[in-house]
């Protein structure tokens, strides 16, 4: 089996391969939040190293190549921002203020939750940017020491939580404003969200996309300060 | 501009992602930032797309940026394999990390939902006001003519909603 996995081009096949199939699938069963490309393309390659005892390192030594891309890829979020920030300009005090109120609870939710039930200080670190889109959350798990992979899970779990329950939530407690519901999802769910409410309006995709945006520049000025507060 | 139109343009605009990922990751280094680097870069292109001497830059990383952003999933495989390792910690701490991203998202989802709702509603009134008195009191200003989200789309929105 390790003759297999030693060859340089067996992690990029695999990943490739396994993203492509989860991909197909997805969009053949009506795209089920639950089942998002990524969080299947993880499980499934996770398995595979558990099976053929494959060494983390070796795999992500191999796939390199897009580890690499993921700096231009975050550089180009520029672009949505930019498509959909005019239409949040005209309307800059609403979207402000909601942003700055939607952090502080989320922050101090996560923290609450985390120190009441005694979670420890590095797990705390990595569970703080969950509601970041994950290019930038990765970046601010970094700077802050926490452990990138468990950033990015939980910042998956949160993307796939506010694609599957999201807009039910959002019916239920009577946020029908397609502007509002696609702000508070991208503000929440970032890139999985984001591409949930899409489907149901373009407007809403819009303000969602900017949302994601917008959220993860605040959070990356105010993430560093909390965790040194909190963490000391 | 002319002679840009001969080069490659997804090349191109790979390279203009790069260049501004450089330069924001030469600011934080050179300068001691504490912002990171790509989140510079993402600053410094928005920049360059408002300004309009530069907005071609912008133009040019599109054929780039487009298919990179469609995919940025799978970007996010190779650290999100790296659970493995955590599985420990992940168990060991498993109740307040559920509490934590479970009501952080729930919290956060609906109260920026209702209140940006509220915020927005005020703004179109007063607007629908300041605009003359036979304006209709929630149409909207911002997202063009002869649609309210507010309240056309909330029926379809909320099956769609309940679909899920």
């Amino acid at each position: 089996m390790s003759a297999l996995y030693e060859l340089p081009v067996f992690g990029l096949t695999l990943t490739l391969a396994v993203y492509l199939l989860s991909y197909g699938l997805y969009h053949r069963l009506g795209r089920p939040g639950l089942l998002s490309p990524v969080l299947v393309s993880v499980v499934v390659i996770a398995t595979v190293l558990q099976l053929t005892g494959m060494p983390y390192a070796l795999y992500l030594e191999q796939v390199a190549l897009l580890t690499l891309l993921l700096g231009p890829a975050t550089v180009a979020l520029a672009l949505p921002l930019l498509r959909n920030g005019r239409a949040l300009l005209a309307s800059a005090p609403a979207v402000l203020g909601t942003l700055v109120v939607a952090g502080i609870v989320s922050i101090s939710v996560t923290v609450a939750a985390m120190v009441a039930l005694g979670a420890d200080e590095s797990t705390l670190r990595a569970a703080l940017p969950r509601s970041v889109t994950s290019p930038v959350g990765l970046t601010i798990a970094e700077s802050l020491g926490a452990s990138v992979p468990l950033a990015v899970v939980l910042t998956l779990v949160s993307g796939t939580l506010g694609a599957v329950v999201g807009p039910a939530l959002l019916s239920l407690m009577r946020v029908r404003d397609e502007r509002a519901r696609g702000f508070a999802i991208g503000l929440t769910s970032h890139g999985i969200g984001t591409s949930r409410v899409l489907g149901e309006s373009t407007v809403s995709g819009g303000w969602s996309s900017a949302a994601m945006v917008l959220n993860a520049l605040a959070m990356t000025v105010t993430l560093p300060v909390v965790a040194h507060l909190v963490t000391g | 501009m002319s002679r840009a139109a001969l080069l490659p343009p997804v090349l191109l605009g790979l390279v203009v992602l790069l260049l501004a990922q450089m330069a924001g990751l030469a600011a934080t280094a050179l300068l001691d930032l504490p912002v990171p680097g790509v989140v510079l870069g993402i600053v410094l292109l928005a920049l360059l797309g408002i300004l309009r001497p530069t907005r071609g830059v912008l133009r040019a990383a599109e054929p780039a940026a487009t298919p990179l952003l469609a995919h940025l999933q799978l970007l996010f495989v190779p650290p999100g394999v790296g659970i493995l390792l955590e599985l420990d910690t992940l168990a060991a701490n498993a109740l307040p990390l559920a509490l934590a991203v479970g009501g952080s998202f729930v919290l956060a989802l609906v109260i920026s939902g209702l209140m940006l709702q509220a915020l927005l509603r005020r703004q179109d009134r007063r607007r629908g006001e300041a605009g003359g008195p036979d304006a209709p009191p929630l149409a909207d200003g911002t997202d063009g003519p002869g649609r309210s989200p507010g309240h056309g789309s909330g029926p379809s929105a909320a099956a769609g909603g309940a679909r899920a």
